[in-house]
């Protein structure tokens, strides 16, 4: 069986007083995309900073590919491509030289057609990687920025805030590149705001609050677990049942109208409502972002 | 190898500086031999000597005399006080790059690949060394090829020799400083704060060393100073290549290095 892609192990991070991670253990299998939520200052980023050995844990281990990324940081980084939150270009070097500079720095040759297909699909023309970098728009700089994570074709790819900065038409060729990669076996590790992204690329997502992850679960079990709202409406007026079916949670009941949210499969439902006068039916999946909203301000339903 | 293609990165960033400086210590250098050339022929040195008051010239004692003469004005730009601060002043900000670098988050780029931080502090260890030698180097042609093409031959030229150990002497403190500060920009966050502690620290050596050579009671303490050991008079009053001083300055220079990638090795970046 092959090593997990990333694999946490109680890790812990204090700095002083302040602890920034604390007792955080997660795998990751090769192949997965998974999503890193949390508020600002909630340990995505340190958890990232670990990964790469930019910062050392206090206390746990942090593993890619089964080897330890403080001990053996070297083949750790050879395997994996980076996009920070924020890409610490310098201004006065061409996109050209920075891609160049940071290509020769990742080890393997880079393959050229693969640059130039990444560029091609985020629009960076090579007028553009000719001008110095304090000349390009912030998403520009973001555009370069998922380019120098990308060429070198990494097995593990960790992705700070990809989308930032980024107008709709790009965050959707990216959204095409992320697909590509996933395609190809490659293990996404994305820390995002954005949860409609999250919901919409993810397989599997953690959230971190205060340090501590206190979520990990499959998009599609996370939105099972919140349940569907159902609205019913009735042609006369009906009594409720005495009794609600287990699973179901009244959120509003009038004599024509209900309001109901229902954990589970919908066959139970059906088979009440064709008892019944039935007017209209309205169904509706819950947005990630409705039920992680609860998570970030720990006010999640037990 | 990856220290190498980084110090290239650095070598680009830094050339226009680097370019420039050259230009300007070398032009200095060339006309320092030919204001030399100036006074010879005016027979103004001995003029120049009679001026100074007795009470200095006791207190500087024979280094004043060499530097009143032909060499001593040919040597001035190996130990002025300006030259000294621009060249020390290169040397801080190639070794606070580290720092720059952390600051910026571009070490966030180049570290998230295989790269060791060793090789970091390898690279300004290069740009540092080849950055003094190659302004030093451009220093001494210049005072070569103003002796050889301008100089009267009745003129008491300066031997290459006495040249090239006032480089090697201006070249160790230089270095020596850009060792103490690669020392503090490795455990530093941001450049300005690594640059300007080394900068009050050059400050305070230079002038504990000064007082230390006008006023007995602070001789002692001189001895802490690196500058205590950077004697360009001696050289120029005729005295040999001081090896000590010289090994001072470097040893300091290579301790300093030692602590930077120890710092830079165990850091949070």
């Amino acid at each position: 069986m092959s090593a997990p892609a990333i694999q946490l192990e109680h890790l812990g991070k204090r700095y002083g007083r302040v602890t920034a991670l604390r007792d955080l253990s997660l795998e990751i299998a090769p192949g997965e995309v998974f999503g890193f939520l949390g508020l600002n200052g909630a340990g995505k980023t340190t958890t990232i900073r670990i990964l790469l050995d930019l910062v050392r844990p206090t206390a746990g281990r942090a593993a890619v590919f089964g080897m330890d990324c403080q001990r053996r940081g070297l083949a750790v980084r050879a395997r994996l491509g980076y996009l920070p939150g924020e890409p610490g270009f310098y201004g006065d070097t061409t996109g050209e030289a920075t891609l160049e500079l940071l290509g020769a720095l990742s080890g393997g040759a880079i393959d050229r057609r693969w640059r130039r297909a990444l560029l091609d699909r985020l629009e960076l023309a090579a007028a553009d990687l000719r001008r110095p970098l304090r000349e390009y728009s912030t998403g520009m700089k973001r555009k370069l920025g998922i380019v120098q994570a990308f060429q070198a074709d990494p097995e593990l790819l960790v992705l700070d805030e990809p989308t930032e900065g980024l107008d709709p038409l790009m965050q959707e060729a990216f959204y095409g590149l992320l697909a590509d990669v996933r395609a190809r076996g490659r293990t996404v590790f994305m820390s995002s705001h954005v949860l409609p992204e999250v919901e919409r690329v993810c397989d599997r997502i953690g959230l971190v609050r205060g340090g501590e992850l206190v979520l990990v679960s499959t998009v599609r079990d996370i939105r099972r677990l919140a349940g569907r709202r159902v609205r019913v409406s009735f042609a006369d007026a009906v009594s409720p049942p005495a009794r609600w079916p287990d699973g179901w949670e009244v959120i509003q009941v009038n004599p024509r109208d209900w309001d109901l949210r229902v954990h589970g499969a919908l066959g139970e439902v059906a088979a009440m409502l064709a008892t019944l006068p039935l007017a209209d039916l309205e169904v509706q999946t819950p947005h990630l972002e409705e039920i992680l909203k609860a998570h970030y301000v720990d006010k999640a339903p037990a | 190898m990856r220290a190498l293609v980084l110090a290239r990165h650095s070598f680009r960033r830094s050339a226009p500086i680097v370019i420039g400086m050259a230009v300007v210590l070398a032009g200095f250098q060339f006309m320092l031999t030919q204001v030399a050339v100036f006074l010879m022929r005016n027979q103004a040195f001995g003029l120049l000597s009679s001026l100074i008051p007795p009470y200095i010239r006791s207190m500087a004692g024979p280094a004043m005399v060499a530097f009143m003469s032909f060499t001593g004005v040919v040597a001035l730009g190996y130990f002025h006080p300006i030259v000294l601060a621009s060249l020390v002043g290169l040397a801080i900000a190639a070794g606070t790059e580290p720092a720059a670098e952390v600051e910026t988050r571009f070490a966030d780029l180049t570290l998230a690949r295989p790269m060791a931080r060793r090789d970091v502090i390898t690279r300004s260890v290069i740009v540092l060394l080849v950055t003094i030698a190659a302004l030093l180097a451009v220093m001494t042609a210049a005072t070569s090829i103003g002796l050889a093409c301008c100089t009267p031959a009745a003129a008491q030229r300066p031997r290459f020799a006495l040249i090239a150990s006032l480089a090697l002497t201006l070249g160790a403190i230089v270095w020596c400083w850009g060792g103490v500060a690669l020392a503090v920009a490795a455990g530093a966050r941001r450049r300005a704060t690594a640059a300007g502690l080394t900068a009050v620290t050059t400050l305070a050596a230079y002038l504990v060393d000064y007082l230390g050579r006008i006023w007995d009671p602070a001789r002692l303490a001189s001895r802490l100073s690196p500058f205590h050991y950077f004697e360009p008079m001696t050289l120029i009053s005729g005295g040999p290549l001081d090896t000590s001083n010289l090994a001072v300055l470097c040893g300091i220079a290579i301790a300093g290095t030692a602590v930077a990638y120890v710092r830079f090795a165990r850091r949070d970046l």
